[in-house]
C-alpha cells in the first residue's frame, strides 16, 4: 500500500474503530478520533518529506507516489492515486486542518460517536479527491464528502440546520451529476475508452473544440458549486453559518478547494479548448466573486456570516489567478488556496470561540473586548490582517501573485478587482473596531480568555500565517515546478492571455 | 411439447404450492410458521437448482414450443426466486403465530405468483405471456387483500383488481390485433412481418401490448394502482410486489421489444424514452409529498422502474447489462428498506414518524436504512450508484443524452425524499428509548441486503461479469428469421 492510500484510508480505519467503541466511552472515542487524524497528518508529512518537487517528466505531468491497480476492468476503471506539486500541498492542508478541527471538536458533547464517525468519513472523501487520478475514483470520493457533511451540518448545526444540510446536499449533488455526465462523455470520446486522467490529458488533442466546450460546461457546473463561483454561491453562507465551528472550518478550509483543484486538474488539463473559450467569462466571474463577496460581507452583522462571505471574496482571487494561465497566476491561485485554508480556518475557530462564550456573534453586541481578552484579541487581529492582505502575513503574498499574474492579460478587470481588497479591509477593520475597541460593554466583564484546547487549534495556524508571509518559498518551492509545467502545457493555445 | 424439462423448477414449485394449500386445511395456526418456512425452503431449493444452470448452461437452456430458457430468463428467474425466498422469510417474522391466517394459502399464492413470473420471463408466445400475466395478477390481487378485516387492504385489492382486469382486457385486445395481422400468436413468427415495414394494425397491437406490460412495471401512466395497493397490502406482500413482478415484466418487455420485435424497427424508441422520463419524473415528484413509508417506497419504486427503462430504451448490450445489474441491485436495496420498515411497523405503524430518532434507539439499524436510502438515490460508493452509472453510460453511449440528463436530474430530486427518511432517523428526537426490536429472519435479510449493497458498490466487477453473461437471448439474434 502506497503512502497516499495509507493517508487516505487511515481515517476510514479510525471511523470503523469509533463505530465499534460503545457510545458511553466518550473520552475513548475523542482520543481515538484525534489520534487518527494525527496519524493521517503524520502520513501526509512523510509524503511531503519524500516528495521531490524537481522531478519533471518529459511527457506531461510528473506524478509521484503512483499507485495503479485494476478495479473494474469491464469499464477500464483503475484504482489510481498519485500526487504532484498541485495536490500534495492540499493533501497536507487537509490532514493538518482535520487534526486541528478534531482537537477543537473534543468540546462536542452531544452524540459524540456519530459525530466523529461522520467526521472521519469526511476526511477520507476529501483526501481521496486530491489523490485520485482516475475519474471514476475521483467522482466516488467527491460524492463521499456529501453524506457526512449533510449529517455534520444537520445534527450538530445551528437553528436552521436541517434546511442548510439538505440545501447543501441538493446544490452540490445537482452540480456533480452533470460532472458525472461529463466524465462519461470523456470516457466514450477517448479511444481506447478510459477514465485515467493522465491518459485523458494526453488524448486531449483528439477532442474537438465543440465537444470540449460542452464537457467543460458540464464539469464547470459541478466544480463551480463547490468553489463557489457566482451565481452558485448561495448555499455557502447558509451552510457555513449553520454548521458547527469545526465543520465550518473544514467546509471553508478544504471543501471549497476541491472545486478550484478540479478546475486546474480536470477542466484546464483535459479540456484546454473549453477552458480557453470560458476565460472571458471566468474573469468576469472572478471579478464578481471578489467585489460582490466583499460587499456582501460588509453588509453582515453576524461575524460568522461575514467570514463566510469573505470566503466567496477570497475564492475570487483564486479564479483571478487561474484566469491568467501563467505560472505566476497559477502559483498565486494555489498559494491562495493554502493561505485561505489556513486563515479562514483560524477565523472560523475564533468566531466559534466567542460564540461558545457569549452565545452571540453579532458584531454590535460587543465593544472594548481588547482589554478583557487580550490573547483572543491579538490572534483575531492578526488573522484579520492576514485575511485582508497585510504585507508580512500570508494572505498578501498569494493575493499579490494573483493580481500580478492576471494584470498583463486582463488589465481592466484586475484594476477593478483591486477595489475588492479595499472593501475587505473595510469590513475586517470595522469588525475589529466594534468588537475590540471603543467603550467596554459591561455585559462581558466575566468573559474568559481562550483555553488550551482553543489555543492548540488556533496557534499553529497563526504561526503558519506569519511563516508563509515572510518565507512563502516553503510552499512555493513545492508547487512551482509542477505549476510552471502546467502553465506551459499547451503552447499553441490561450492566445487571448498571451 | 419440446423442452418440457426446462421448466422443472416451475413444476416443482407448483406442486409444492398445491401441497401447501392442502396442508392449510389440516394444520392449525400454531404450525403456520412451519408452512411459511416450508415455502421458503422450496423457493430456496428452486433458486439453488437455477444456480446449477450457471455451471452447465447448455443442459439448462434451450427452446421449448412456447418458451425459451436462456441466460436472460435464467437471470430473471433467479431474481424472482431470490425475492420470493426473502419475502417468505420476512413473512415468518411479520406477525406472531397466533395472528396468522391461512399461512398455507398465503405461501401457496406467493409461490404460484412466482411460478407465473418465471413462465412470463421465458415466454415467446403471446398466449403464454397472457396466461402467466393473469396467473401473477390473480395471485397478487388476493395477496394484496389478504388482511380481510383491514379496510385499506380491501381498498387496495379492489383498485388493483379493477386496474388489472382493465389492462388485461386491453392486452388481450392487442393480441387479437397481432393475431389478425399475422395469423399466429408466436412472437417468433411475428418477426418476418417487420421487414415489410410496420403496418398500422401491427403497430396498434404492439402499443396495446405495452399497456399490459406497463401496468405490471408500474410505468406512468399505468401506475395509479401502485400507491394504494402497496399501502394496503401486508408489508411482506408490498415487498414482493415492489420487486418481483416489476423484474418479471421488465424481463418480458426486453425479450419482446428489444429482441424479438425491436422497438427501434417499430420506430417506437422515442415513445419509450418519453415514457421512461415520465415514469421517473412522476414517481419522484409525487414521492416528495409522501408521509407514509409504504407510499414513499411505492412512488420510489415507480421512479426506479423509470431508471430501469433506460436500459430498455437504449437496447444495446450495455443497456441490457445495466438493466440486469440494476434489477439485481434493486432486489437488495428495496428488500433492505422494506425489512427495516417491517421491523418498526408492527409497533410504530408505517408513517414516517415511526422512524423518529431511530439512530438513538438502534444506530446500526439507522445506518443500514441510510445505506439503503442512499443506494436507492444512487450515491456512491453504494451499489445503486454503479447500477445507475452503467445505465447512464449506456444512454450517453447510444446518444440518448437528454434521457441521461433527465435521469441525473431525477436522481437529484429523489435525494430529497430519500433523505427525509434519514432526517427522521437522525435529526428528530426519539419518542421512546426502547431499543428497536430485532428478529431473526429480518436481521438475516438485512445482513444479506447490506452486504449486497456495500459489496456490489465497492467491487462490482464479478456482478458486471454475471450481467454480461446473462445478457444473452435464445434464439440468438443471428438465428432469428
Amino acid at each position: 500500500m502506497g503512502i497516499l492510500s495509507l493517508t487516505t484510508f487511515i481515517p476510514l480505519l479510525g471511523a470503523l474503530i469509533v463505530l465499534l467503541i460503545p457510545k458511553g466511552q466518550v473520552k475513548l472515542i475523542r482520543g481515538a478520533a484525534v489520534l487518527t487524524t494525527l496519524a493521517a497528518l503524520a502520513a501526509s508529512l512523510c509524503a511531503l518529506n519524500a516528495f521531490d518537487p524537481g522531478t519533471i517528466a518529459m511527457d506531461g505531468l510528473p506524478m509521484q507516489f503512483m499507485e495503479k491497480y485494476d478495479w473494474i476492468p469491464t469499464f477500464n476503471i483503475h484504482y489510481q492515486m498519485g500526487a504532484d506539486g498541485l495536490s500534495l500541498p492540499l493533501i497536507v492542508l487537509t490532514t493538518f486542518l482535520c487534526f486541528l478541527a478534531a482537537v477543537y471538536s473534543t468540546s462536542i458533547t452531544e452524540r459524540v460517536k456519530e459525530f466523529f464517525f461522520w467526521y472521519l468519513l469526511l476526511e477520507v472523501g476529501m483526501l481521496g479527491v486530491f489523490c485520485a487520478l482516475d475519474m471514476f475514483l475521483f467522482y466516488m470520493f467527491w460524492e463521499l464528502t456529501l453524506v457526512p457533511m449533510y449529517f455534520l451540518i444537520g445534527v450538530w448545526g445551528g437553528p436552521k440546520k436541517e434546511f442548510a444540510a439538505i440545501k447543501f446536499f441538493l446544490f452540490t449533488l445537482f452540480g456533480s451529476v452533470f460532472m458525472l455526465l461529463g466524465i462519461l462523455a470523456l470516457y466514450f470520446q477517448s479511444n481506447p475508452h478510459t477514465f485515467d486522467m493522465l491518459e485523458l490529458m494526453k488524448a486531449t488533442g483528439g477532442f474537438s473544440r465543440e465537444f470540449q466546450i460542452i464537457v467543460f460546461m458540464a464539469f464547470y457546473l459541478g466544480l463551480a458549486v463547490k468553489v463557489p463561483a457566482f451565481p452558485f454561491h448561495t448555499w455557502l453562507p447558509l451552510a457555513h453559518v449553520e454548521a458547527p465551528t469545526p465543520v465550518s472550518v473544514i467546509l471553508a478550509g478544504i471543501l471549497l478547494k476541491m472545486g478550484v483543484y478540479g478546475l486546474l486538474r480536470i477542466s484546464y488539463s483535459i479540456l484546454p479548448a473549453g477552458y480557453e473559450w470560458f476565460l472571458p467569462y471566468l474573469i468576469v466571474i472572478a471579478f464578481i466573486n471578489i467585489v460582490y463577496g466583499a460587499l456582501c460581507a460588509m453588509a453582515q452583522t453576524d461575524m460568522k456570516k461575514m467570514v463566510a462571505y469573505s470566503s466567496v471574496n477570497h475564492m475570487g482571487y483564486c479564479l483571478l489567478g487561474m484566469a491568467a494561465v501563467s505560472s505566476t497566476g497559477f502559483n498565486g491561485a494555489v498559494l491562495q488556496m493554502i493561505n485561505h485554508g489556513i486563515i479562514t480556518a483560524a477565523l472560523f475557530f475564533l468566531v466559534g470561540v466567542i460564540y461558545d462564550r457569549a452565545h452571540t456573534r453579532d458584531i454590535t453586541a460587543f465593544g472594548g473586548l481588547g482589554a478583557r481578552v487580550p490573547v483572543y484579541a491579538g490572534l483575531m487581529a492578526m488573522t484579520c490582517f492576514a485575511s485582508l492582505g497585510l504585507p508580512g502575513l500570508a494572505g498578501f503574498i498569494s493575493e499579490f501573485l494573483c493580481f500580478l499574474g492576471a494584470f498583463p492579460a486582463w488589465k481592466l478587470y484586475t484594476v477593478l478587482s483591486v477595489s475588492g481588497i479595499l472593501v475587505t479591509a473595510a469590513f475586517f477593520l470595522r469588525m475589529l473596531q466594534k468588537v475590540f475597541l471603543g467603550p467596554f460593554n459591561e455585559k462581558w466583564k466575566d468573559l474568559p480568555d481562550m483555553n488550551l484546547r482553543e489555543l492548540v487549534a488556533v496557534a499553529p495556524l497563526a504561526g503558519l500565517m506569519l511563516l508563509f508571509g515572510i518565507w512563502p518559498r516553503l510552499v512555493l518551492d513545492i508547487m512551482n515546478p509542477t505549476l510552471t509545467v502546467m502553465a506551459k502545457m499547451f503552447p499553441g493555445m490561450f492566445a487571448i492571455v498571451r | 411439447m419440446d423442452g418440457l424439462k426446462l421448466l422443472l423448477p416451475e413444476f416443482g414449485l407448483s406442486l409444492m404450492a398445491l401441497g401447501l394449500m392442502v396442508c392449510d386445511l389440516f394444520f392449525d395456526r400454531r404450525a403456520g410458521k412451519a408452512l411459511l418456512a416450508l415455502g421458503f425452503v422450496a423457493a430456496g431449493v428452486a433458486l439453488g437448482s437455477l444456480g446449477l444452470a450457471y455451471n452447465a448452461p447448455e443442459a439448462y437452456s434451450g427452446l421449448g414450443t412456447l418458451w425459451a430458457v436462456d441466460p436472460m430468463s435464467l437471470f430473471f428467474k433467479a431474481v424472482i426466486l431470490a425475492t420470493t425466498t426473502f419475502v417468505l422469510m420476512l413473512s415468518i417474522d411479520y406477525k406472531p403465530a397466533a395472528e396468522l391466517r391461512h399461512p398455507g394459502s398465503f405461501t401457496a399464492l406467493v409461490l404460484f405468483s412466482a411460478v407465473g413470473m418465471m413462465l412470463l420471463v421465458s415466454a415467446t408466445d403471446l398466449l403464454l405471456i397472457f396466461l402467466s400475466l393473469e396467473l401473477v395478477s390473480i395471485c397478487s390481487f388476493i395477496l394484496v387483500g389478504f388482511e380481510r378485516r383491514d379496510l385499506k387492504s380491501s381498498e387496495g385489492a379492489i383498485k388493483y383488481f379493477l386496474f388489472g382486469s382493465f389492462s388485461s382486457a386491453i392486452f388481450i385486445y392487442g393480441i387479437s390485433f397481432l393475431y389478425g395481422a399475422l395469423g399466429s400468436t408466436s412472437l417468433l413468427d411475428l418477426r418476418p412481418l417487420l421487414g415489410e415495414g410496420p403496418a398500422l394494425m401491427f403497430m396498434v397491437g404492439c402499443i396495446l401490448l405495452l399497456v399490459g406490460f406497463g401496468f405490471k412495471v408500474s410505468m406512468v401512466p399505468f401506475h395509479f394502482w401502485v400507491p394504494d395497493a402497496y399501502e394496503g397490502a401486508p408489508i411482506p406482500v408490498t415487498t414482493f410486489l415492489s420487486i418481483a413482478p416489476k423484474a418479471a415484466a421488465l424481463g418480458v418487455m426486453v425479450r419482446v421489444f428489444n429482441h424479438l420485435i425491436p422497438h427501434s424497427q417499430l420506430e417506437l424508441t422515442g415513445l419509450f424514452s418519453l415514457l421512461a422520463v415520465l415514469t421517473m419524473t412522476v414517481g419522484n415528484l409525487t414521492a416528495l409529498f409522501q408521509t407514509n413509508i409504504k407510499r414513499l417506497l411505492a412512488y420510489s419504486s415507480i421512479a426506479q422502474a423509470g431508471y430501469m427503462l433506460i436500459g430498455f430504451v437504449t437496447a444495446d448490450a450495455m443497456g441490457r447489462e445495466g438493466l440486469i445489474l440494476y434489477t439485481f441491485v434493486y432486489v437488495f436495496m428495496n428488500l433492505g428498506a422494506f425489512a427495516v420498515a417491517l421491523t418498526l411497523g408492527n409497533e410504530e405503524g408505517y408513517e414516517l414518524e415511526a422512524f423518529d430518532g431511530l439512530s438513538q434507539r438502534n444506530l446500526g439499524l439507522a445506518l443500514l436504512m441510510t445505506f439503503f436510502m442512499l443506494s436507492l438515490a444512487g450515491i456512491p460508493p453504494l451499489a445503486g450508484f454503479i447500477a445507475k452509472f452503467t445505465l447512464f453510460a449506456a444512454a450517453v453511449k447510444t446518444g440518448h443524452v437528454w434521457l441521461a440528463v433527465a435521469a441525473v436530474l431525477n436522481s437529484v430530486i429523489s435525494v430529497y425524499y430519500y433523505m427525509s427518511v434519514v432526517y427522521h432517523m437522525f435529526f428528530k428526537q426519539a419518542r421512546t428509548h426502547e431499543p428497536a426490536p430485532t428478529r431473526l429472519f429480518v436481521t438475516g435479510t438485512l445482513a444479506v441486503a447490506a452486504v449486497g449493497v456495500l459489496f456490489i458498490g465497492l467491487y462490482p466487477e464479478p456482478f458486471l461479469a454475471v450481467a454480461h453473461l446473462s445478457a444473452e437471448f435464445l434464439p440468438s439474434a443471428a438465428a432469428l428469421p
